[in-house]
């Protein structure tokens, strides 16, 4: 509508106090956002409307959510979803697609009754054509996107991000990442050349060069696919016949960013790359993003080739950078957990080795044992140390044991020391290799679980629950492993000592009021809020501890324990899908809540505010406490609990 | 008496003239989503329309069944009279702030042909439509004939909507003004007593209760007629 002509048009105040607080419009002068504010349009969506559908929709708006929340997520060729984000209010969606001019690239759908601000597609344009800032605060999302959809082979590859990935974005030229000189092919050559010597390279593209020795086109993998393959041209033909031309270029000089951007816009995974108004090389969005972080074994090789102990000291720190980048890319938390048992391993592994080079050979063969959640490899960001050692039982000389209990007892106090210094805190029970009732040998330690089982006190067998959960670590692991064969063979036998526990495992209520209501903590610190570990997870861990021991299980990883448990038929398959499902749910949530506080710079806890959870986390998590219940329910039957 | 009354009443002025012929012929089968709606509210001197006048006007459009923010009217309106204290306190306009605000007779017409041909929508906006209509007939010669909608009556049409397809315990005493409506479905909150920002507030509300009674089968103008008119008693 012709606006000019209303003299009485006014400013909307409430669309201008939202903008001037939204980045990135904030950092517009007011009379920009005042312009601004005039031309957007507000749509209500309610709870469950798909506002955009991937690969169908046309983008033709940008949407700023002013209330409610959406979710967004991708569906595969076999309609698998893939949830890739919440966002709440403040958030945006349909930029990526208006610059690309392409459909939506994601499905968005409300989780809430929503209200939007809209932007036209056109007015949008405008504005990141004039406003390099607004334009840079878009296209450094998108980045983050880009590696996150368009180049999912790289899912595997990437991970740990060098401090603050955006900046080596904008920091790192196109050059520095070059990894190799030219590679070109005459223009006349056939396509079955090129095609043997990309493979020959291990590469995914050449440059075409006419008779005069120009660059006159590119060829792909792409190309060879699409052009050669699927059409069944003849091998034979020329490669100038299959090329793109003339060939996308970027400047050495040129930032990451504006490769990776220039990518999307064209569309290619390759450019030239130019230095001298000369051609010396292709770049890809695959070399970009292997450049940006290292790899998991990259930090694995690192601890492994520290020569010093102090050394290892900063190691551990980086293990939270790197599973952020999991957490981000999707990985299930079974896997992030596994990943951090598997570094924090190594990091103990080349303590222990340094150390007992340094203390000279033990006199017997010791094992390291990993107790809780290290010993189930479930560790989150932060874990206390709970870790034992066990020895080979000397000969019954009272030298011999003298010998053993010293060594034993500078090896484990030393230890339990460096391991505090790499930034694993001391257990506050000190069930630790520091104390000498946990550093025994052999035939103590037999005599433990024995007595843990045989005559079975409540207190006692509940505070020995961890040591149930015992995973060999470094050292003669055949020690650990006849400890754990011995229980494996008792356990099943001991009713009395079964019941104990699955008794203490329906102690826990299930944290849902008889409303489906969350309980929280009523009052101190962590008031109002959900004890997520406590009243959700260690009963998920105590049934599978009572489960796997009834059975003879050997496991201690609590969902292998459910998952053996099922195929041997002993839960109901049904009851194993569900509580996995709730365990890995409300893991995953843990490990969001941990890595948020952490880069909050606080210390990692338990305690979640159900009032932060989006409405489908919120019912997610309801229905993964309702498990417990069914657990609770079934363990009572299937051993006889009596009250 | 019918010629005195003509006499009376001033010729009809061209805005109004214009308004008439608009809906003249008005197909009440279109589907909601096709019509344009304005969103208006206005600010009194008080409650009785035989000696209230109009201190503000605010309206803002709804097309394609979206707010267009930037299309709105708003201008504060110079009553004959000062404004009694009491009303002062209600929306914090002063007899000083409108000194020099247009006169009615100036407003009135750019305020019609900013309604256009959109139908009115207003929470309780038979009101509202008592004083702008009583002006337009003294200043324009006739009444408006855009036909109006009350987001008041659509609420209680929506609730009844609730009643019927849930179980939920029913709430029988639930107000029904404009604020509490609009913290009850959570929409976003304006400032109270300035007519744009009540005028934006009953826009978010009519869009909230249409897409809603849209979904329970409510799709032409005649269907939001009809469940407008019903009333919660």
């Amino acid at each position: 509508m012709a606006q000019t002509d209303n003299v009485h048009a006014a400013d909307p105040g409430a669309v201008l106090d939202f903008l001037s607080s939204a980045h990135p419009f904030k950092d517009l002068d007011r009379g920009t956002i005042e312009d601004l504010a005039q031309q957007f349009t507000i749509d209500f969506f309610p709870k469950g409307t798909v506002i955009l559908r991937q690969d169908l929709s046309d983008v033709a708006y940008l949407y700023l959510i002013s209330r409610g929340g959406v979710k967004v997520y991708l569906t595969d060729a076999e309609d698998v979803v893939t949830l890739k984000d919440f966002r709440g209010e403040g958030g945006y969606f349909g930029a990526l697609g208006i610059i690309r001019g392409s459909k939506a690239n994601l499905n968005v759908e409300t989780v809430e009754d929503t209200f939007c601000y809209l932007l036209g597609k056109e007015v949008f344009l405008e504005l990141i054509q004039n406003y390099p800032k607004v334009a840079h605060y878009f296209l450094k999302r998108f980045s983050e996107d880009v590696v996150g959809i368009a180049y999912t082979e790289l899912r595997s590859q990437r991970v740990r991000p060098k401090g603050q990935e955006g900046l080596y974005l904008f920091n790192a030229r196109v050059g520095d990442v070059l990894k190799r000189g030219l590679e070109v092919i005459a223009g006349s050559e056939t396509v079955q050349d090129a095609a043997a010597k990309m493979s020959h390279l291990h590469i995914g593209s050449l440059l075409v060069q006419d008779q005069a020795g120009n660059i006159i086109g590119i060829t792909t993998d792409n190309d060879l696919r699409k052009k050669v393959v699927a059409k069944a041209l003849d091998v034979n033909t020329p490669v100038e016949r299959i090329m793109t031309s003339p060939v996308k270029s970027i400047s050495a000089s040129a930032v990451c960013f504006e490769a990776l951007l220039q990518m999307m816009n064209d569309q290619v995974h390759h450019l030239a790359v130019e230095s001298q108004d000369k051609i010396v090389g292709v770049v890809t969005a695959h070399d970009i993003m292997v450049h940006q972080g290292t790899s998991p074994i990259s930090l694995f090789r690192e601890i492994g080739n520290q020569p010093t102990i102090e050394g290892l000291y900063p190691l551990s720190h980086k293990v939270p950078l790197m599973v952020r980048t999991l957490i981000e890319e999707g990985a299930k938390a079974n896997n992030v957990t596994r990943m951090i048992a598997v570094l924090n391993d190594h990091i103990v592994n080349r303590v222990l080795m340094l150390l007992e080079e340094e203390l000279g050979p033990a006199p017997y063969p010791y094992c390291w044992l990993m107790l809780g959640s290290e010993g189930r490899m479930e560790q989150t960001f932060k874990t206390d140390q709970d870790n034992a050692l066990l020895y080979e039982t000397p000969p019954e000389e009272w030298e011999q044991i003298k010998v053993a209990k010293l060594y034993f007892r500078r090896f484990g106090n030393m230890a339990i020391k460096h391991l505090e210094a790499c930034g694993y805190p001391p257990c506050k029970g000190e069930m630790m290799a520091s104390n000498p009732k946990w550093r025994k040998p052999y035939s103590t330690w037999h005599n433990y679980f024995e007595r843990w089982m045989s005559a079975p006190e409540p207190q006692a067998v509940l505070h020995a629950t961890i040591f149930f959960d015992f995973r060999p670590g470094y050292g003669r692991a055949a020690l650990g492993e006849r400890l754990r064969d011995y229980l494996v063979r008792e356990a099943p036998q001991k009713s009395l000592f079964l019941m104990h526990l699955a008794k203490d495992c329906l102690t826990g209520k299930s944290p849902l009021t008889f409303f489906r209501n969350f309980i929280v903590e009523k009052d101190g610190e962590h008031k109002n809020r959900l004890d997520l570990k406590t009243r959700g997870l260690v009963p998920i861990i105590d049934f599978g501890r009572v489960m796997a021991l009834k059975f003879g299980i050997r496991e201690t990883n609590t969902l292998t324990r459910l998952q053996l448990l099922a195929d041997g038929d002993h839960i109901p398959r049904e009851l194993y899908t569900e509580t996995r499902e709730a365990y890995e749910f409300q893991m995953q949530l843990r490990l969001v809540h941990q890595m948020q506080m952490m880069e909050a710079g606080e210390t990692p806890n338990n305690y979640i505010d159900p009032g932060e959870l989006s409405e489908v986390e919120k019912q997610t998590l309801k229905e993964a406490f309702g498990v417990i219940n069914r657990i609770q329910g079934y363990l009572k039957t299937e051993l006889s609990v009596v009250d | 008496m019918k010629r005195l009354w003509k006499w009376l009443r001033p010729d009809k002025h061209p805005a109004i003239e214009r308004n008439r012929r608009r809906f003249a012929e008005f197909d009440r089968d279109r589907p909601i989503e096709n019509c344009e709606f304005v969103s208006l509210d206005t600010e009194l001197t008080g409650f009785n329309h035989r000696k209230e006048e109009i201190v503000s006007i605010g309206a803002v459009r709804i097309r394609d069944l979206q707010i267009v923010i930037g299309d709105n009217f708003f201008s504060y309106v110079r009553p004959t009279k000062s404004i009694p204290k009491d009303s002062t306190l209600v929306h914090r306009i002063t007899t000083s702030q409108i000194k020099t605000a247009p006169p009615l007779q100036e407003v009135l017409p750019e305020f019609v042909d900013f309604c256009g041909d959109a139908l009115l929508v207003g929470h309780y906006i038979a009101l509202d439509m008592a004083f702008v209509n009583k002006a337009c007939r003294n200043i324009l010669g006739a009444r408006m004939e855009n036909p109006c909608f009350d987001s008041m009556r659509l609420a209680y049409a929506y609730q009844e909507v609730q009643r019927r397809s849930y179980y939920d315990a029913i709430e029988t005493r639930m107000s029904y003004n404009l604020t509490e409506l609009s913290k009850r479905y959570r929409l976003p909150l304006f400032a109270k007593h300035d007519a744009l920002e009540d005028a934006l507030q009953a826009a978010y509300l009519f869009l909230f209760l249409v897409k809603r009674l849209q979904a329970a089968g409510c799709v032409t103008l005649r269907d939001l007629d009809t469940v407008g008119s019903g009333s919660p008693f």
